[in-house]
């Protein structure tokens, strides 16, 4: 299922990225190759022209070369439509200007050609950018957790050097065993599992990935196929996911202010409805697994 | 309530350290041997991280998840849904800062006193990351095998939908 999903993603956004920019070639959509026939003035700036499109009066700066002149058009002034997209989506790394061949100029009467630069696969550009800028970001997400993970390890390597894990498997047994019947009484994963699920449930964020992440390593101890999951790790991964959180997270509270505190009795009955449906999944899984 | 939370993690570090040294363990050394095992966890996640969060990137960037949308709008309108919805429901299990981005845009164009950015809103509040999650907590491990995890939490994630639809139309309208 994950292998399909993930490819799916890559392979559905190729191919829906390449059917967009090959309709934007069939269409034209970037006018590549149009010449366009301007009137211009010289400036009171020396090297700069101004170019007359459409009653709209666009500061240019004109390099004359002896077999190729082009001009520089600065894109922070008001441009008309399809040289803004231009502007937008040629490749480089430089929007501040485009740069237009100049196919003919006649000083005596005014005139020029210009060509504006082709624009091509926009889509299939934009989506290899964002997964080599993801890939990057991706390093530094992990990286950034190695501290904060540091720190919650170290306070529960002490936690369970002091026997504290094992009195609060003892407080919570009762509760956990009913979901994770295949964990033994008195093994520490269960008072991992539910420090994670107390931090989840007050909305710390911070000390619930770390939390889970013992809580796995915890499980992984007890799993027989070290690469594959066992059913307590997919109940412990389906009860994260479908958030057991009774606060509405931090991030809610600052995007809808006071508005937040009518939807806190909403979220829990919602949070209430996907934990209940990812219990039933899994143990149905599970049960279907078994036959 | 947010004074409360913020007692919590000295409180807990309070505890387990005064617990530590009344067990007379050797608190420091034990905070390292437990700690050196951070940046380990943090490297051996980064494959997964990397292969989960760039085909999201690729799948957003394409503009393929608005296809879909108006795809399932006319399969939403029979059952009463509001369209506007959709994106938080197929963003949510996939990125939490893109779920954040999509609902401050319903908040802007609906108000915040719009059945929709309620439902997007209880959606967001009663589900998490899925994919995410998955990557990191399995990553953690090296297990990628995953077998029915991925399933149970999508069908958490739609389960978490469809309430929140429900449960905001009864309590709002």
């Amino acid at each position: 299922m994950l292998n399909k999903i993930w490819a799916g993603l890559i392979i559905i956004s190729i191919v829906y990225a390449a059917s967009l920019d090959i309709t934007d070639e069939w269409t034209n959509h970037y006018d590549n190759g149009h010449i366009y026939s301007l009137d211009y003035t010289a400036s009171s700036q020396p090297g700069f022209i101004q170019l007359d499109y459409l009653n709209t009066t666009i500061k240019a700066q004109l390099h004359s070369r002896a077999n190729h002149s082009f001009i520089l058009i600065a894109t922070d002034q008001p441009l008309p439509d399809p040289w803004l997209k231009v502007a937008h989506h040629q490749p480089g790394s430089n929007k501040e200007q485009i740069q237009a061949e100049v196919i003919t100029i006649q000083p005596q009467t005014h005139q020029l050609q210009l060509r504006l630069p082709e624009i091509h696969w926009v889509k299939i550009r934009a989506i290899t950018q964002a997964a080599f800028d993801t890939a990057e970001f991706a390093v530094k997400l992990a990286l950034g957790l190695a501290g904060i993970m540091a720190l919650w390890l170290g306070l529960m390597q002490i936690a369970e050097k002091s026997g504290l894990v094992f009195s609060f498997v003892k407080l919570i047994r009762p509760l956990l065993h009913k979901l994770f019947p295949e964990i033994p009484r008195d093994h520490p994963a269960l008072g991992s599992i539910g420090l994670n699920l107390a931090a989840n449930v007050l909305g710390l964020g911070n000390a619930a990935t770390p939390l889970g992440i013992k809580a796995m390593q915890h499980l992984q101890q007890l799993n027989t196929h070290k690469d594959r999951a066992s059913n307590s790790m997919c109940m412990f991964l389906a009860l994260n996911t479908s958030s057991v959180q009774l606060l509405p997270p931090v991030t809610l509270i600052a995007l809808m202010g006071t508005q937040v505190s009518e939807l806190i009795l909403p979220i829990i009955l919602a949070t209430c409805c996907s934990t209940l449906a990812a219990v039933i999944a899994v143990k149905l899984y599970t049960r279907a697994g078994k036959l | 309530m947010q004074h409360f939370t913020a007692l919590v993690i000295p409180l807990i570090i309070l505890f387990i350290l005064s617990h530590g040294l009344f067990k007379k363990v050797a608190v420091y050394e034990e905070f390292i041997e437990g700690a050196r095992e951070g940046f380990g966890t943090a490297v051996r996640i980064i494959p997964y991280l990397v292969a989960m969060l760039f085909a999201i990137a690729m799948f957003r960037a394409s503009g393929a998840m608005e296809a879909i949308i108006e795809l399932l709008t006319p399969l939403l309108s029979l059952f009463g849904i509001p369209a506007e919805t959709l994106p938080m429901a197929l963003i949510r299990p996939m990125t939490g800062s893109g779920s954040v981005g999509i609902l401050a845009e319903l908040i802007q164009t609906h108000g915040e006193d719009s059945i929709i950015v309620k439902i997007a809103a209880t959606m967001f509040g009663s589900t998490e990351t899925t994919l995410y999650v998955l990557a990191v907590y399995f990553g953690a491990v090296n297990i990628t095998k995953t077998r029915y995890a991925l399933q149970a939490g999508l069908i958490a994630d739609l389960a978490g939908y469809l309430a929140a639809v429900v449960i905001c139309f009864w309590f709002f309208s």
